[in-house]
Formats: structure tokens, C-alpha cells, sequence
């Protein structure tokens, strides 16, 4: 008996050794997944892209027949709304104009808000709530790759964390740390605009947290925060959302903004994955 | 038959986790509420119950498994459900010796099984500095969640369950009588 009970001791410590080095290869900064990995990835994303459909379909009928119950209101708002945006649209137009118009003088084509879209559909979502990570049905065969930014249409919802031959896991901006910072601009209307990171997402305030580049610098409730392209990461132009509050940082050196994020990442089935501009990504191996 | 039937039955639950937790009510996934599913975890407490005799550890291995797949999958950290599904699994196939087995008993080793492998989850994540969520909060936002969720779901899948792994552990283990 005494054996039985000192292998078992044994056992759970060599246990506990492998779980030290798995812990340890999976968090140092490793570049591609195993083949091992990838494997799995795709087999399981597979087989949930067979049950995600007719459940997607179900609860697709719910959700229509509450939308039906609010399609006046809204309509007559929306009618209100045309208004206003086509006035919006000509001058987008002439400005987009001017600008082509200014790169040809300047003989610059290329610029870093360039991007080709992939699309791609939400398969899954992680069940261990520590990871705020989302699977999508594109893989490395679509042209996705580790770091690109994913939008949906109504602004920026994370990044590619990992991608497989023919699935990819996206991290949402709410599991967003230290180790990826956005660099982003906060465009307001009638003063400068200012630059900053967001370093992190505050979960009791539930808002992404931004750092101002200078002290000085006035930002405003509301204003709007873009991608600036300045990581090299992302491109330029990505909404990432508004800025809800400002106050000092715990040190008083810096300013700290709260940023509510524009997409609705729970409420998400089709996103965009950002596949930055050919010649950006040369410049940036460079 | 239970050699081809286990596994594929893990593998569903596997992947109906991640596909359930992407439908669940809004009003649960935004509020402050965080819920894990633990289905595999459920499904192998069942059957070091029903299906494991007490010289045979099919619930362990199936643990080590499947809890390497859970971290493949829908982690970006292996090894932490490797280590602590099988662990867990097979303290409570040391506990079942000790109880009469019937279905209060069952509820009871299930929801201690979830509660220890959550809170070991939590221990080792926050460990590696994964989350910073502090002791209390976790109780009260994630484990008591967790759960509550997880015995909803456990007492759904008993009945339809548990009569097919009493079933398929007399048809394997008599016929060929070894593991």
C-alpha cells in the first residue's frame, strides 16, 4: 500500500512539473502554433461551424421577431437621419477627391489606412472567461496572420491572437494588456487633436483605458478615438470608440481616459479581418 | 460500443462549450456575471460514477485528454486543464467508494468537482498573473455563477445519461473483465 501511495505522489508531481514547462513554453512569445495545434483548431472549429449554423438560425428567428415590434420608431428616425448624411456624403466625396488628388502631386499611392478586407464569420467563444477570445472561420489559407486588427462595421474588435491553416482565434480589445498597446489618435472638432495608448481594459468601469501622450493635453467627453498607425501593427483610420471620462493617472504624472469601446463585440456574428496593404508590411520587416 | 461512444460524446460536449457560451442571453455574457462551462468536466464526473469500477481509471485518462483539448482550443495556456480535470476526477473517483451512489450523491460530487477545479483554474491563472481579479470578487462573480449554471446543466444530462454508462460499464468490464 505504502508503494501505491508514493507512486501516486509521484505521479502528481511529475503532473505538476509538465504543467510547470507547458505553462512556461505557451507563454513565452512563440510566433506560429504547433502542427499539433492546428490540427485540433481546424477539427474542432470545423465541427463547431456544423452546429453553429442551426443554432445561429434559431436564435436568428428570435431576435427578428423582437426587432419587427421596433420598426416604426426606428424607421422614422432613420428618415430623419437620410437627411442629414447626404448633405455628409458630398462633402466626403469632394474630400476624398482633394485627397487623391494630393497624393498624385505628392506621388505617393500607397498610404497606411490602405487594407484588404477578409471576411469572416464568429464560430465560438472561449468558455473559460479569463480569455476573452472569440474563433473565426478564416485561417492562414484566407491570408489571415498573427497581430492583424479585426473590425466589424462599426469599429475595431481585437486582433488575431493565433492563426491555423483554416481557422484563427481573434483576442477582443476587452482581454487587451500591457503587452499589446494600440496607438491611437483622439480626433475632436474644434481644438488638436492628441495622441495616446490604450494599455488595457478596465473591467469594473468596463471601458478601455487610454493614456495620454502629454499632461497638457484637453480631451473631451465624446471625442472619437481612432487607430493613429503609428504601431506599425494596425493600420490608421480603425474607430476603436469615445472617450467617456478623463482624470489623472494614480501618480499625477500623466492622464488617463476611459474609452467606450464603438463595436458591440457581444453581439457580433460577421467581422472584418484588416489585412494591412501589401507594401506596409515590407516597410515594417524593414 | 463505449470505447467509440465516450470520446465522441466528450468531443461533442467539447465543442457545443464554446458554440453554447457564443448564445447565451446577452444580459449574462455583458453583465458582470462571468460563467465557465465546465460540460466535459460534468460528463467525466458521470462516468468515473456510473462507468469506472474501482480498479479502473477510464475517467482519468479520458480527463488527461480532454483537458489537454480544452486548453488547445479554447486557451491560449496549456497544460492547466491537463492538470487539473484528471486530478479532480480522480478525487472524486476516490470519494464514490465511500457513497452509495444514487443521484444526490451524484449532484453533490459533481458540484464539489466544479467548485475545486474552478477554484484551481483561478488559483493557477491568477499565479501566472493571467487575472487580477482578487479572492472575493471571484467568489461572488465567477464560481457561485459557474456553479449554479453547471448543476442546471448536469441535471439535464443525468437522466439521459446514466442508464447508458451503468449499461456500457457491465457490457465491457464483464465480457472482457481487464481495462
Amino acid at each position: 500500500m505504502s508503494f501505491f501511495r508514493r507512486t501516486r505522489l509521484f505521479i502528481i508531481l511529475i503532473g505538476f512539473i509538465v504543467l510547470v514547462a507547458l505553462i512556461g513554453y505557451s507563454m513565452s512569445d512563440r510566433s506560429n502554433l504547433t502542427v499539433g495545434e492546428e490540427f485540433l483548431k481546424d477539427t474542432v472549429g470545423w465541427l463547431q461551424g456544423v452546429v453553429h449554423r442551426p443554432a445561429e438560425f434559431t436564435s436568428n428567428i428570435f431576435s427578428n421577431i423582437d426587432e419587427i415590434k421596433h420598426t416604426y420608431e426606428e424607421n422614422q428616425l432613420l428618415k430623419e437621419r437620410l437627411a442629414d448624411h447626404k448633405s455628409l456624403l458630398y462633402e466626403i466625396q469632394e474630400l476624398k477627391q482633394d485627397n487623391e488628388e494630393l497624393r498624385q502631386i505628392l506621388d505617393k499611392t500607397e498610404s497606411i489606412s490602405d487594407y484588404e478586407p477578409i471576411q469572416a464569420s464568429v464560430r465560438s467563444q472561449s468558455p473559460e472567461p479569463f480569455f476573452k477570445e472569440v474563433t473565426i472561420n478564416k485561417g492562414e489559407q484566407d491570408g489571415v496572420k498573427k497581430n492583424m486588427a479585426v473590425i466589424t462595421g462599426q469599429g475595431m474588435v481585437g486582433k488575431i491572437k493565433s492563426a491555423a491553416e483554416f481557422s484563427s482565434t481573434v483576442q477582443l480589445l476587452r482581454g487587451f494588456d500591457g503587452t499589446n498597446r494600440i496607438s491611437v489618435t483622439v480626433s475632436q472638432e474644434d481644438k488638436e487633436d492628441e495622441s495616446g495608448f490604450v494599455i488595457g481594459y478596465d473591467e469594473e468601469k468596463e471601458a478601455l483605458m487610454l493614456k495620454l501622450n502629454s499632461y497638457e493635453s484637453e480631451v473631451e467627453e465624446g471625442a472619437l478615438v481612432v487607430s493613429s498607425g503609428m504601431g506599425g501593427v494596425f493600420i490608421r483610420g480603425l474607430e476603436i470608440g469615445t472617450v467617456k471620462e478623463v482624470t489623472p493617472d494614480k501618480y499625477g504624472l500623466t492622464q488617463m481616459a476611459y474609452v467606450t469601446p464603438a463595436a458591440d463585440v457581444d453581439n457580433m456574428d460577421h467581422v472584418i479581418v484588416v489585412n494591412a496593404a501589401e507594401g506596409n508590411q515590407q516597410e515594417e520587416e524593414e | 460500443m463505449a470505447k467509440f461512444y465516450l470520446p465522441l460524446f466528450l468531443l461533442l460536449l467539447l465543442v457545443l462549450e464554446g458554440v453554447a457560451v457564443d448564445f447565451l442571453p446577452n444580459s449574462l455574457v455583458t453583465g458582470r456575471w462571468m460563467i465557465a462551462a465546465h460540460w466535459v468536466l460534468l460528463y467525466l464526473v458521470l462516468i468515473s460514477i456510473f462507468y469506472d469500477l474501482e480498479n479502473t481509471y477510464v475517467s482519468v485518462l479520458y480527463a488527461i485528454v480532454f483537458g489537454l483539448m480544452i486548453d488547445i482550443v479554447y486557451t491560449s495556456v496549456l497544460g492547466v486543464y491537463m492538470f487539473i480535470y484528471p486530478l479532480v476526477v480522480y478525487g472524486i473517483h476516490g470519494l464514490k467508494k465511500l457513497l452509495h451512489t444514487n443521484f444526490l450523491v451524484a449532484v453533490v460530487l459533481a458540484a464539489l468537482a466544479v467548485v475545486l477545479a474552478d477554484t484551481g483554474v483561478y488559483i493557477v491563472y491568477s499565479f501566472i498573473g493571467l487575472t487580477e481579479l482578487p479572492w472575493q470578487d471571484y467568489f461572488y462573480i465567477r464560481l457561485i455563477p459557474t456553479l449554479l449554471a453547471n448543476l442546471l446543466l448536469l441535471i439535464l444530462i443525468y437522466p439521459l445519461t446514466k442508464a447508458k454508462l451503468s449499461k456500457w460499464s457491465t457490457e465491457r468490464f464483464n465480457t472482457s473483465g481487464k481495462f
